[in-house]
């Protein structure tokens, strides 16, 4: 009767819920099993290959390989050991597991691998043509998006161990592209860019300021310019071929250039600003560090030091890289760099096809197009001998680390062919200590790539 | 995982399936046969009214106007909740459960009686006759 | 009484089938040292089946799909917790025999409604001398359960069949009203919500908070089965405001509980493996290992972590048996619980205990699976019949067998109050023409 069957009634709610809680907790089993999987300790690692298959890293442990074969991508493709957490292989591990729910864990013709989008041969070239120098190079498609080339010295082999791990240099374990470093004159491509961004380049263009070697600003700070005798007066262009610190240190006083503006244009860069929170650049689960730096006054030494790329100023290198593909490009949409092109599962199916992906737009056409027209010219005018072959735009810097005690040398820049659509950054640490220079490295660089891909 | 052992997990599985398909199978035919049970234990009982005829399906009947009294008679003078039968040892009782009109059982006004077979009784203008249950096939 | 041989019969056979399929199953893949223990324990539970279809041909039931029910569930979980240990387990053996015993025992003691509402005292002295008993283990032993040899037994777990008992016997009476200054009160209402609050205060006061939501369950389905009757529809008004009065007690109850409680209710465990989210983490790695048809009865790694026979029974038996596996038993019991709803009861009383029940058993399936599966946080209860463990198997029994009441009810009142009532012959005045 109608009093039993509300009882009924009050049963059957009370199972649908618990059915559908089990339906969630299958289907959340099922989609989350491999994740539950990485956290035990049976795993069975699959391969990492480059882009024309070769390996660069054998989950299985079988394979014989030549000496240090692993050594020029050790601290980026990484292993499961857990000493190196940011590394494509620590933060992709459940992809590179051959398990999936139906099968269960598959000891043996697991056929689950990362194909990553590096160039092996390229990437080896680099390495060994700095000999015994450190510093890194990255080097991306800035049409695609693949990263080519991603080196940092020192490196090391994975399948030799940590055995001797108190003996590894510093930095070792970790790949200079993701971390900041003080981005030298580099900086003045973000300050460029702020300032045509503001102004415009008609305003921009007609500015021009007097170096004598040596800038007193109006808080009484002394900026230096590296040539003691001074650029004379010069325009953007010029100041930018001569990396002219005075110049840059009255163009950030100058009154047509806000400073509530600049910082705004600095934070849509990406810049952290005056000690914020650092944010970090997910790049298929690495995380790569932000840019950041301290602007408080226009009229101060430190602010003016900071857009001319010394004091708190610090910039990885892959996004000094990711913004010369948003001026390469044309668009003001920086190309987001990725490393794994897809992944494949237990039974060898393709999934996880990379997509190119863009930025938000981080400055105007017009600004993308009329810096790409400085470095350009700064290229032809300077580096054509140095790097030849390649229309290329570049920017040059030199950073002073260990307060004073050494130079860093960086090369950004862009290869301006639509056929090879190349950004790369260069850093070389301690440049003083051996004969390579930027250029050279860019140079080896850029042949490689031609011939490799 | 090899291939015997999988077939001998989905064989159990398929045996438990089919086992617990039985089962409802049989709490299905269990069904019809506790209806059967029901009416020898409830002597097979039965409200009429005119045209109308009232199963007696649980140990407890309420009667009244209200939509959600298992046996609804929708005339004004029956109160909202009206009358209760209930059911024990086969012995079928009506009681008052504090209606408005009262109950008349063959025109004695009653707060609780037992009911025999073929009793009339009366809530407000309604007339309902306790009786044996017919088989269907005869109506 | 038996009113469907066939029916019976093929009950009997494929449940002795669906046990055979398991044993044929531990034969080829299992990892028992001995075959020997594998026969022993294919013929004890043959055995205890086929003793179980004789015995309950002496009790004369309306129904026998439950008895089908309790004998296959009961079973399976004989064998996973053999399988876990890789020899027959005879404790478990033993205490599934009490449980088949105990549910005999309710079905007996509930059957007929009548002469339990006469003896509702003994039921609410019952729970009174159990939360004594909880209240002095506590207090004494700080432990929640009593030792008697290898058994152990918890008197919290005995609360709830008295507590559905003392929820359902309390359905008659609730349309005496009686008038205190100017509210109609109804003295079962507060003499049961009183109980309810004396459980959860010694329940909290053990710290056994395991089994609160139980008992809050069986409370709330008792108590909204309640506000309606005799009517029957649901009072919005009513249902609305106890559904309000229950989430802001929720909300109060969690906002002042202990800071252990608080702690669990935020642990992850994947960034905290080898502590407080150890047992799950290794539950679902071991769900995640075994896949839809697992990785062989007894050849598990999660038979080596702690309570893996009774609090993430679930993942063992997952992991051993597969995911589909530990699915169907899930669904076995979920058909016990729903066997009112094939067969509806015939009394308003019976009705009320199967929906308590239902929502006990439910409600401790699902803090089970779903704690051990980190949907919500972990508490330490117990699957009916799956899980190892003295009390909660013999209270399953016992309230399977107050369902089996439900299913074969008896209507008899005792002669003492047959007595009392005054038998008013009716003489036939005038007959309605038809």
């Amino acid at each position: 009767m109608k009093s039993i069957k509300r009882t009924q009634r009050v049963t059957s709610i009370i199972i649908l819920l618990f059915i559908l809680g089990m339906v969630v907790l299958v289907l959340k089993i099922i989609h989350e099993s491999s994740f539950y999987m990485m956290n035990s300790d049976k795993l069975q690692l699959g391969y990492v290959y480059d882009r024309k298959g070769d390996v660069l890293f054998d989950g299985t442990g079988n394979g014989s390989y030549p000496d240090n074969h692993f050594l020029d991508v050790g601290n980026i493709i990484g292993d499961d050991k857990g000493q190196m957490e940011n590394t494509i292989v620590a933060c992709n591990l459940e992809k590179l597991n051959n398990y999936n729910f139906s099968d269960g864990l598959l000891k043996k013709g697991g056929k689950a691998a990362i194909y990553t989008t590096l160039d092996h041969a390229t990437n080896r070239a680099v390495f060994d043509a700095y000999g015994y120098m450190e510093g890194c190079v990255t080097a991306y498609n800035y049409k695609t998006g693949e990263m080519l080339v991603c080196a940092s010295l020192p490196s090391l082999d994975v399948t030799k161990g940590y055995e001797n791990i108190n003996s590894f240099e510093d930095g070792t374990l970790w790949s200079k592209t993701l971390h900041k470093t003080v981005p030298g004159s580099t900086q003045k491509v973000s300050t460029v860019i702020s300032a045509l961004e503001i102004m415009g380049s008609g305003l921009l263009y007609s500015k021009s300021y007097t170096c004598n070697g040596k800038y007193i600003n109006q808080t009484g700070g002394n900026i230096d310019c590296h040539n003691a005798y001074g650029h004379g007066t010069q325009n953007i262009q010029q100041a930018f071929e001569n990396s002219c610190n005075p110049f840059f240190a009255q163009l950030i006083e100058d009154n047509d250039l806000p400073f509530e503006r600049l910082k705004k244009q600095y934070e849509k860069l990406g810049y952290v600003l005056n000690g914020a929170k650092s944010k970090y650049i997910d790049i298929d689960g690495i995380q790569c560090e932000t840019a950041s730096t301290t602007l408080e006054n226009p009229y101060e030494f430190k602010t003016q030091w900071g857009c001319i790329g010394q004091g708190d100023t610090l910039v990885s290198p892959i996004q000094l890289m990711m913004w010369e593909s948003a001026i390469a490009n044309g668009s003001g949409k920086m190309t987001m760099p990725y490393f794994i092109d897809h992944v494949t599962n237990t039974r060898g199916s393709v999934k996880d096809k990379a997509k190119t992906k863009y930025s938000d737009k981080i400055f105007s056409e017009s600004t993308a197009s009329a810096v790409k027209q400085i470095m350009l010219t700064n290229g032809s005018d300077k580096y054509s001998y140095l790097i030849s072959g390649y229309p290329v735009g570049v920017k040059s810097g030199t950073a002073q680390v260990q307060e004073g005690a050494k130079e860093n040398s960086l090369l950004v820049g862009f290869v301006d062919d639509p056929s090879f659509p190349i950004a790369f950054c260069i850093l070389i640490e301690d440049k003083d200590s051996g004969w390579i220079t930027t250029e050279y490295i860019a140079q080896i660089l850029l042949d490689n790539l031609k011939n490799n891909i | 995982m090899n291939s015997l052992n999988l077939i001998l997990c989905a064989a159990s599985i398929a045996a438990l399936d089919i086992c617990i398909f039985v089962l409802i199978i049989t709490a299905y035919c269990e069904k019809r046969s506790s209806k059967k049970n029901w009416h020898e234990l409830a002597h097979d009982m039965e409200l009429a009214e005119k045209d109308k005829i009232y199963d007696l399906g649980c140990d407890e009947v309420l009667i009244g106007r209200h939509a959600s009294a298992d046996i609804r008679l929708p005339d004004l003078s029956v109160s909202r909740y009206h009358a209760m039968l209930t059911v024990s040892n086969g012995i079928w009782t009506i009681k008052d459960i504090g209606s408005k009109s009262g109950i008349f059982v063959n025109g004695n006004l009653i707060h609780e009686t037992v009911l025999h077979e073929n009793d009339v009784i009366k809530l407000g203008n309604r007339r309902l006759i306790f009786r044996k249950r017919r088989q269907e096939r005869v109506r | 009484m038996y009113a469907n041989p066939v029916a019976y019969i093929f009950s009997c056979i494929f449940v002795i089938f669906a046990h055979s399929a398991m044993l044929v199953n531990i034969w080829f893949n299992g990892n028992f040292s001995e075959p020997r223990d594998i026969a022993i324990l294919g013929a004890a539970v043959i055995i205890l089946d086929i003793a179980y279809f004789v015995a309950i041909l002496f009790f004369k039931q309306m129904s026998y799909v439950l008895d089908f029910l309790l004998i296959l569930i009961l079973n399976m979980s004989v064998i996973f917790q053999s399988c876990f240990i890789c020899k027959f387990n005879i404790k478990h053996y033993i205490t599934c025999i009490v449980c088949l015993a105990a549910s005999k025992c309710g079905y007996m003691l509930c059957k007929n409604h009548k002469l339990l509402q006469d003896k509702k005292k003994y039921i609410y002295g019952g729970i009174g001398i159990l939360l004594m008993l909880v209240l002095f283990v506590d207090l004494v032993k700080h432990d929640m359960w009593i030792r008697i040899g290898s058994f152990t037994l918890q008197p919290s777990e005995f609360i709830k069949p008295l507590f559905v008992l003392a929820c359902a016997t309390s359905i008659a009476d609730q349309q005496k009203k009686h008038k205190i200054l100017c509210f109609n009160v109804v003295y079962e209402n507060i003499s049961l919500f009183c109980l309810m609050a004396a459980i959860c205060l010694v329940q909290v006061k053990s710290h056994d908070y395991g089994s609160l939501p139980t008992f809050i369950s069986i409370y709330c389905v008792g108590f909204i089965l309640r506000i309606c009757y005799p009517k029957a529809k649901f009072s919005k008004k009513k249902l609305f405001a106890v559904i309000a009065v229950i989430v802001v007690c929720l909300l109060i109850g969690l906002k002042y509980a202990p800071e252990y409680v608080q702690h669990r209710l935020h642990v992850d465990i994947w960034s905290d493996k080898t502590g407080d989210g150890y047992q799950q983490s290794q539950a679902l790695i071991a769900i995640a290992n075994g896949g839809w048809f697992g990785v062989g009865p007894g050849r598990g790694f999660l038979s080596n972590i702690f309570a893996f026979d009774n609090d993430i029974v679930f993942a063992t038996v997952s992991e051993e048996w597969g995911l589909l596996y530990a699915l169907m038993m899930v669904l076995t019991i979920i058909i016990i619980t729903a066997v009112p709803l094939f067969n509806p009861t015939r009394s308003y009383y019976h009705a009320t205990m199967s929906s308590c029940i239902a929502a006990a058993f439910i409600v401790q399936m699902a803090l089970n699976i779903f704690g051990s599966c980190n949907l919500i946080p972990f508490t330490g209860v117990t699957i009916p019949f799956i899980s190892s463990g003295g009390s909660s198997l013999l209270v399953s029994g016992f309230m399977t067998g107050m369902l089996m009441a439900g299913q074969s009810p008896v209507f008899r009142e005792n002669k003492a109050s047959q007595k009392n009532k005054k038998q008013t012959e009716a003489v036939p005045a005038w007959r309605w023409k038809e």
